[in-house]
């Protein structure tokens, strides 16, 4: 439904968004997941018309909207759009925020206002000012707001930073039904990995204006392109290896690794899940207990390697680890990067 | 309880005593309109109050769409699109604000008049002989007046506009684009109802010193409240009913005091996004730039560059003419009594505002509330209020004095300097007041705490800790003081002994003579010093207003 071409955009020398390509699809959810300062709001603003891309195209069902040529304004797009502040006219009553963005007559506007109200369950709130009501609802507000005209894609920006820890997993969960329910396409911007991998189907990794990896979360996890996008989303240890003549040399121990790959491996990346901790004797350890952090359902424990390199190790809460313990680690699985820190590929060791 | 800790029953008093004080010219007003009975009001109604209500009725109509029409478009022009020339634009807009209305009128009476060098060209190029030959229209008209109030009250419509476009969330608009309304819908639904509160409050402040004008009116023979309260009282010496009028004039005023607090209080609620986006400027090129930078050029130009030019080129003409020793004897007068309520005005307004924050109790802001009253009232006004009771005082103690002593103390008070002076300090320590209220708001109440908690009491921490972090709004207040006594005149007119001017008592007697470029050294000075506090006003827009 919704294609980016070689999107870029910059700003003097710097390019927010440089030669960025995706493609949405009806109906689906899709998360654009970076770091604050990444381009991924000027990507947003670009599809929304909000911006002017300096090179490259936005198509809407093979239709350029953006362009060399044209460059639909915003309000022709017919896109919803659901800002970080929330962006409620602060001078419209709630039913008047809802109603303003409906064409038609005064009854037809009536019975979407209604219609919005409840499916949002804030009907209550109709006659009320912005200023009167909570963050959370304001937030349902704004989002029954932006469905009000019927658009078939919505586009959030950073929707739930402004809400407090709890309120924001429950809205999550909200209003992921509600635009569910009401069959639209979604573009979610954020920084919060959880929030990304939680709302949407697929996920774009950027940094420094350039997609990184698109994929599943659990692909993005398990299979990072990047060192960087290794550590970004989820914990990860970065070892240096080098090879010695047929095998991997690592902090522990020697690995086995097909040689075309082993020859350009320079890190080594483990999950602190992928790790195996055993006690050991002092003659047989590799490392030592440094730090021990219980969470409840897990453990996490800091192990300094005779190596010299320190690593976190996740691991079961049953087992009890005193400080200075010498412990014996092994990898169960790791992948291999190499002095650019892009990800060999074709090769993770189980 | 926290008050207690502060031992402020002595505070309470001064600060109490003080505003009653300054209160004093209001309750004197209220007392004398009553003593004159029902028929001067009667009177007052049947002859001038017709004539009063009609021309205020239009003044308020002109200016209040002259300055909305020109506040409003400079001010959107300025925050929200950008052409070259903007950023000078943007502080030249404020100029005009440094004259006051009486010298402007004077400069363009000047000018437009039958003998004045506009006429005299027309004359010369269509060979018209007299006034019979050909129209032009009267500048000496309530159309004039209108014209020149506009000019000079615009600024302060574009500075609250301008603020407030500036400060709306970009998103505000996004949002709304998102929604399917183009630019220009947006501007009408989003925008303009959001800085409409902020438009107000400009528009009520115009509203306000026209309402208070003396000096473009009485020069050009409009006949309004404040002429008709100068005239009913130095013309028939008619207390009750200059009173009456005073009353009658201030009802209206209260009318725009509260519909400025008022707005102040709903911009709250309209500037409470936490977000604020800078906003992306929208360029304009071309016929489109030059037709914005026109556009912004045009009210300053007839309403700061031309009559400033104007006055120049005529005081490099006339100076060698006029007596100059007339002219530093009245600057001496008017540095004199600036300077003097300036200082007395900042100490006594720093009292005030520092008694009022440590009292915890209602009546105190109230009564503090009430001083901030004095400079919505216009010159005659105040004057008639504080000119009763010192007027009544002296002849009490006259009689008393003969009758006890038989000496006569005559006028012991009335008359002198020190009756314009707390005049002026009735009118204007406001302007000291609300200014080291807003400084004080800065120190918490935790650093008078810590202080206190330090061992030093009240008057240590005054002047340890409140005072050197005040020390900016201090000089800011003190300079608002200083230039507003320097260019107040009819107050003075009412109240100056006898053989004793300032600039603006002499500028305007020469323009009552119609010795208009005689005036023009005098004019020139007080439009220079008018022009401190409006540079003052620039930087501190600097330091506040979002940059992008």
């Amino acid at each position: 439904m919704i294609e980016c071409r070689n999107l870029t955009k910059s700003y003097g020398v710097l390019e927010a968004v440089s030669d960025f390509s995706l493609h949405l699809e009806e109906h689906e959810f899709l998360s654009i997941l970076g770091p604050s300062g990444c381009g991924k709001s000027t990507l947003l603003r670009l599809i929304a018309g909000l911006e002017v891309p300096s090179k490259g195209q936005v198509l809407l069902e093979k239709r350029e909207i953006s362009g060399e040529k044209i460059i639909l304004p915003p309000e022709r797009r017919k896109f919803g759009m659901i800002f970080q502040d929330f962006a409620l006219f602060p001078h419209l009553s709630i039913e008047k925020n809802i109603a303003y963005g409906v064409s038609g007559s005064r009854s037809e506007k009536q019975k979407r206002v209604v219609e919005l109200l409840k499916l949002v369950s804030l009907q209550h709130l109709a006659s009320k000012m912005p200023h009167q009501i909570s963050g959370g609802e304001q937030q349902r507000i704004a989002v029954a707001r932006s469905l009000a005209p019927r658009p078939r894609l919505i586009l959030m920006d950073e929707p739930f930073s402004n809400l407090d820890y709890q309120l924001r997993l429950q809205l999550r969960r909200e209003i992921r039904g509600i635009l569910k329910h009401e069959g639209v396409a979604t573009i979610l911007v954020t920084h919060d990995q959880v929030e990304a991998i939680t709302f949407s189907e697929r996920v774009l990794l950027m940094h420094k204006g350039k997609l990184v990896q698109a994929g599943t979360p659990e692909e993005i996890y398990q299979q990072p392109q990047t060192l960087w996008a290794s550590s970004f989303v989820g914990e990860a240890n970065h070892l240096s290896v080098e090879w010695e003549k047929t095998s991997l040399k690592s902090p522990f121990g020697f690995l086995d690794v097909p040689a075309e790959i082993g020859k350009e491996t320079r890190i080594l990346m483990v999950r602190p899940e992928d790790f195996i901790l055993v006690s050991a004797p002092d003659d047989e350890a590799n490392g030592i207990v440094k730090t021990v952090e219980f969470s409840g359902a897990a453990q996490t424990v800091g192990v300094e390697l005779k190596s010299g390199e320190k690593i976190q190790v996740s691991g079961s809460p049953h087992l009890l680890w005193n400080l200075e313990d010498p412990v014996k680690i092994t990898a169960e699985r790791y992948l291999c990067f190499n002095s650019s820190g892009d990800r060999l590929d074709g090769f993770t060791a189980k | 309880m926290k008050s207690s800790v502060h031992s402020s029953g002595s505070w309470n008093l001064l600060t109490l005593s003080l505003a009653l004080l300054f209160a004093l010219p209001f309750f004197s007003l209220i007392v004398t309109a009553g003593s004159g009975g029902e028929n001067v009001w009667g009177h007052l109604l049947s002859t001038v109050m017709p004539g009063y209500l009609k021309n205020t009725f239009w003044l308020m109509l002109g200016v209040g769409s002259g300055t909305l029409l020109l506040g409003v478009s400079t001010g959107w022009l300025i925050s929200m699109t950008e052409f070259p020339g903007r950023r000078m634009m943007e502080w030249a807009l404020l100029l005009p604000l440094a004259f006051p209305g009486y010298i402007i009128a004077m400069v363009y009476v000047e000018l437009l008049e039958f003998s004045g060098p506009v006429q005299e060209q027309l004359r010369l190029w269509f060979g018209w002989q007299n006034y019979m030959d050909y129209w032009f229209p009267p500048i000496a008209s309530l159309g004039g007046a209108i014209t020149m109030l506009s000019l000079v009250l615009f600024p302060y419509v574009y500075l609250l506009a301008r603020t407030a476009f500036l400060q709306q969330s970009a998103t505000l608009m996004e949002a709304s684009r998102m929604l399917d309304k183009s630019a220009g819908n947006s501007f009408f639904m989003i925008a303009l109802p959001l800085a409409r509160p902020a438009i107000v409050v400009g528009v009520s402040l115009a509203m306000m010193e026209t309402l208070a004008d003396f000096g473009t009116m009485q020069l050009f023979a409009v006949q309004t409240f404040t002429t008709g309260i100068y005239h009913t009282w130095f013309g028939a010496y008619n207390a009750p009913g200059a009173a009456q009028l005073s009353l009658s004039l201030l009802t209206f005023i209260s009318f725009f005091i509260f519909l400025e607090r008022y707005s102040r209080k709903q911009q709250r609620f309209h500037a409470q996004s936490s977000i604020k986006n800078a906003h992306t400027r929208y360029p304009l090129s071309g016929i489109r730039a030059v037709l914005a930078l026109l556009f912004c050029i045009f009210p300053v130009l007839f309403g700061f560059a031309l009559p400033a030019g104007l006055l120049i080129q005529w005081a490099t003409e006339s100076w060698r003419g006029v007596m100059l020793d007339r002219f530093f004897s009245d600057a001496g007068n008017s540095i004199l009594l600036a300077g003097v309520t300036a200082l007395l005005g900042v100490f006594i307004g720093l009292l005030m505002a520092f008694g009022s924050r440590l009292s915890k109790r209602r009546r105190i802001h109230w009564a503090a509330r009430l001083v901030s009253l004095g400079y919505t009232f216009p010159g005659p006004v105040v004057a008639l209020g504080v000119l009763l009771p010192f007027a009544w005082f002296d002849r009490t103690m006259d009689a008393w004095m003969q009758e006890t002593f038989g000496i006569t103390t005559g006028y012991l008070l009335s008359g002198t300097l020190f009756i314009l002076v707390f005049a002026y300090l009735v009118r204007f320590l406001a302007l000291a007041y609300g200014t080291a209220e807003s400084g004080l708001e800065r120190i918490t109440s935790d650093m008078e705490d810590a202080s206190r908690s330090l061992g030093k009491n009240t008057w240590q921490t005054l002047k340890q800790v409140h005072l050197p972090l005040l020390r900016g709004s201090v000089l800011a207040a003190g300079m608002l003081v200083f230039v507003d006594v320097m260019k107040e005149l009819p107050a003075t007119l009412m109240l100056q002994p006898f053989n004793f001017s300032t600039l603006a008592t002499r500028a305007y007697g020469y323009a009552t003579e119609e010795l208009l470029k005689e005036a023009s050294l005098w004019c020139l000075t007080i439009v220079v010093v008018g022009l401190f506090p409006v540079i003052f006003l620039n930087r501190q827009l600097r330091q506040t207003a979002p940059q992008n």
